[in-house]
């Protein structure tokens, strides 16, 4: 205990010394920044100031970096409660309730509640960080390639949970988002699938072209089609704080996400994705009235945003304690150490004590100071919605395709995104969503290589996944919210059929 | 009249000079503009820290901007072709891995771009030795050991590979050693080292760099080295031609090229330039942090290094069946 003490004051130390006070500033504000700019995410925008690291001292850099990435998640939010537009693919189920609160006049309390429950989730996964690091990369270690797999499984059929219209539309959706998902090349025999022979496709979509494409591009088209002016709600906004009943309807909400977030986080590879889809239909799931999900109800913005700023702080551990990168952004991290001559590893920890509980130590001050800048902003971004749709669209549109094209300086993803975009629009007037469609275009690649990794792992052999007992436990919970999911329309079905 | 002989002269040797320099000939005043060096990669990878590093360097040396162009996909294939189609001007030079110059064209057929007829070499930068790990839960502690577990219980070890080099060496293992272990491809560095360490597979082949963190902490162990001589990194740890395999030698290089056509003096330049570069002693300790061995060689040699990798792994494709892909 002494020693947490010690370690903890040996990183605030570090965290509050001027200069790195300075950088952790810079870094939040630039990610919040990045994060509300629709489009341009924290890879981008680490990747490009990964040079400008080469001169700074290592804890600087990685503090800036790692503010970078968390704020960003902050400023994520903020897009996808306003304009309906994931900056990452944590966010794209803030969108589904919190543009709606937005479109009802409550973008100010759901922006609040999206900020304070990452606050919160945030200082906890710091502190679980502090305390259980170490001992949770050997849970995390825990989950083999059958793990995985079923973990993605639970993730899909929760897909379907997300949409609130059609079951059988949802179905569809994920199907499609599978098939999208299939392009690419196969990762054991190299061969190339769907890419009708161009070099773009080799590596498969990416997941900013549909994103953007489905959520943005779609948006602003069907918004174009209107011909009064779009959106009252921009009048109606009043309040900027919520309600004594939200906060009464989040904190639960927010103690889920919190713990869910900080749990999957750690696991290498999407683990801090699937925390907020899984945040999400854990709310909609045991909520009392479930038919407020798709309408804005606020535990579906608090519970996903405590998940998904949670997760974004425990994938810093295994990077920490094990040198292994969980995501893209932590590789980047993972660059910026080795800029510096620093390789990341085990021995971290023990070699450069100040850097590791200096990162860690920031990362609380960066969550407050994020806070403290947010909360006053969101009167700002409010406002921004009462520019004329006219003027913010352009704007909005040149921002995607920047951020679009600045993944892989590629022309050609902008020209996806604006395919993904004809095709979102059609979805809209099919009364399609986009959501189940983006989680099965994620999940399911990872599903596949999950899959046929364990089996060769496992030579063929397909009981692995029961005998393995985390597997067993993950499918079990799977099965279970399937069939919860699916019987009531069984039984109204048959109470139609008795009525008759 | 001397005037007018004196004027006409300086007029034709100025036109000459002006079209020596714009055909490149006289590489005079090359550099005069920025030079993009495209990194086929993602950015922070270690190919791409080294091209940043060198980038840095020659931007203060030669007063001109030299910045990294991250292209990555199809690993490397879409840096590679840009390149391969660049103006060879050399203002565009690529960074070209192991991966990108010789698994990628002797894994597939149908590539727009060949690493030999399209590049010219401007020299080779730097070496990183390959090492192979095996969990340490594993009793064995030497090559021969794990052959001789292996020749036991055929089938059932499995070796994890991060990307298709390791994958060609653990096949060229397999034949040389003459056992029977699965190959299990991972997207990365990152997975594949976690299957290793949570002893999902048994063995693991990966960059020197990537290996000593987990080594140090006990999380892996080391058993053999791929390169001709042991590292001062990890000094116990025998080569594989110690441990008695004949004819193994395998390591990932990480070099720059240019398109074929650009002028022999640029290419030259730029090669004199970058050795210089790469025996200055603040990049020397950079790069040997980072496990990385310095090579600067010319272009001649890299040449000569290139094609005797491209013919190494065809055989090794041809013996182990590998099939290509189209």
């Amino acid at each position: 205990m002494t020693e947490i003490i010690h370690n903890l004051m040996l990183g605030f130390g570090v965290a509050l010394k001027p200069l790195y006070l300075f950088y952790c500033l810079v870094g939040v504000l630039l990610g919040t920044l990045v994060g509300v700019l629709p489009g341009i995410g924290a890879l981008a925008t680490i990747a490009m100031l990964l040079p400008v690291t080469f001169s700074l001292p290592p804890e600087a850099s990685l503090i800036m970096l790692a503010g970078i990435y968390y704020g960003a998640q902050y400023g994520g939010s903020t897009t996808s409660i306003l304009v309906n537009i994931p900056g990452e693919a944590a966010c794209v189920v803030t969108c589904i309730e919190g543009y709606q609160m937005a479109r009802q006049g409550r973008a100010g309390p759901a922006l609040s509640i999206a900020a304070l429950a990452s606050f919160f989730a945030g200082s906890i996964a710091t502190g679980i960080i502090v305390l259980f690091g170490p001992p949770l990369t050997e849970v995390a270690l825990k989950f083999g390639q059958a793990e995985y797999f079923s973990l993605m499984l639970l993730g899909l059929v929760g897909a379907v949970v997300l949409a609130h219209g059609s079951l059988l539309k949802a179905f569809a959706m994920v199907f499609l988002g599978l098939l999208f998902g299939l392009v690419g090349t196969d990762v054991y025999s190299g061969i190339t699938r769907y890419n009708f022979g161009t070099r773009e496709l080799f590596d498969g979509i990416g997941f900013v072209p549909p994103a953007i494409g489905l959520f943005g591009f779609a948006e602003i088209i069907a918004n174009m089609e209107q011909k009064e002016t779009v959106e009252v709600f921009t009048t109606k906004v009043r309040k900027m704080m919520p309600s004594r009943t939200d906060f009464q309807a989040s904190w639960k909400a927010i103690l889920r996400g919190t713990a869910l977030g900080s749990f999957l986080g750690i696991l290498p590879g999407g683990g801090a994705l699937l925390s907020s889809f899984v945040s999400y239909t854990l709310e909609k799931k045991i909520a009392a009235d479930p038919a407020r999900f798709g309408k804005g109800a606020i535990e579906g913005v608090a519970g996903p945003e405590a998940a998904n700023n949670a997760g974004a702080q425990t994938s810093f551990i295994p990077m920490l304690t094990l040198g292994i990168p969980g995501n893209a952004v932590m590789a980047l991290m993972v660059g910026a150490m080795m800029i510096q001559g620093i390789v990341p590893g085990p021995g971290v920890m023990t070699e450069r004590p100040e850097l590791f509980w200096g990162l860690i130590a920031s990362m609380w001050v960066g969550n407050l100071l994020l806070v403290v800048l947010n909360l006053p902003l969101i009167g700002i971004w409010i406002r921004l919605l009462t520019i004329p749709y006219r003027l913010l669209f352009p704007a909005i549109l040149l921002f995607c395709c920047i951020g679009t094209y600045s993944v892989n300086n590629s022309t050609f993803d902008v020209l996806m995104a604006t395919g993904f975009g004809l095709l979102g629009y059609l979805f809209r007037k099919f009364d399609c969503e986009p959501a189940p469609l983006i989680l099965g275009f994620i999940l399911g690649p990872m599903l596949e290589e999950n899959l046929r990794r364990a089996m060769l792992l496992s030579r063929g052999d397909p009981t692995v996944f029961l005998t393995r007992p985390i597997s067993l436990g993950i499918l079990l919970t799977a099965v279970f919210l399937l069939l919860l999911t699916v019987l009531p329309v069984i039984q109204r079905t048959r109470g139609v059929v008795f009525k008759e | 009249m001397k005037k007018c002989i004196l004027s006409i002269a300086s007029l034709a040797l100025s036109c000459l000079f002006v079209a020596l320099s714009v055909s490149g000939v006289l590489a005079l005043d090359y550099p005069n503009k920025p030079i993009r060096i495209i990194v086929p990669f993602a950015p922070g990878g270690p190919n791409d820290v080294v091209a940043r590093l060198v980038a840095e360097k020659l931007t203060e040396s030669w007063k001109q901007q030299v910045m990294v162009d991250n292209k990555p996909g199809a690993d490397g294939a879409i840096g590679m072709e840009l390149a391969a189609k660049a103006a060879p001007d050399g203002y565009t030079i690529i960074l070209g891995t192991s991966g990108s110059v010789i698994v990628t064209p002797s894994l597939y057929t149908k590539l727009r771009y060949d690493p030999v007829k399209d590049f010219a070499p401007i020299t080779h930068l730097t070496t990183t030795p390959i090492v192979l790990l095996v969990n340490p839960a594993l009793p064995v502690r030497s090559v021969k050991e794990l052959i001789a577990l292996a020749k036991t219980k055929p089938g059932q070890f499995s070796y994890a590979s991060p990307s298709s080099i390791f994958y060609l060496v653990g096949e060229m293992f397999k034949l040389r050693a003459g056992v029977d272990v699965a190959y299990i491809p991972y997207k990365g560095g990152a997975p594949s080292m976690t299957a290793l360490i949570s002893g999902e597979v048994a063995m693991l082949y990966d960059t020197i760099l990537t290996v000593v963190p987990q080594v140090k902490a006990g999380k892996a162990r080391a058993i053999a080295i791929c390169s001709a001589k042991r590292s001062p990194v990890m000094p116990d740890v025998p080569t594989m031609l110690e441990s008695g395999l004949s004819d193994f030698e395998a390591s990932s290089f990480s070099a720059l090229l240019a398109p074929a056509k650009t002028p022999p003096e640029i290419v030259q330049k730029l090669n004199t330039e970058i050795v210089r570069i790469l025996h200055m002693p603040v990049v020397q300790e950079r790069l040997s942090k980072m496990g990385a061995d310095i090579v600067g060689s010319t272009p001649a040699e890299f040449s000569t290094h290139i094609k005797a990798e491209l013919e190494k792994y065809a055989r090794v494709i041809k013996a182990a069946g590998i099939p290509r892909i189209k």
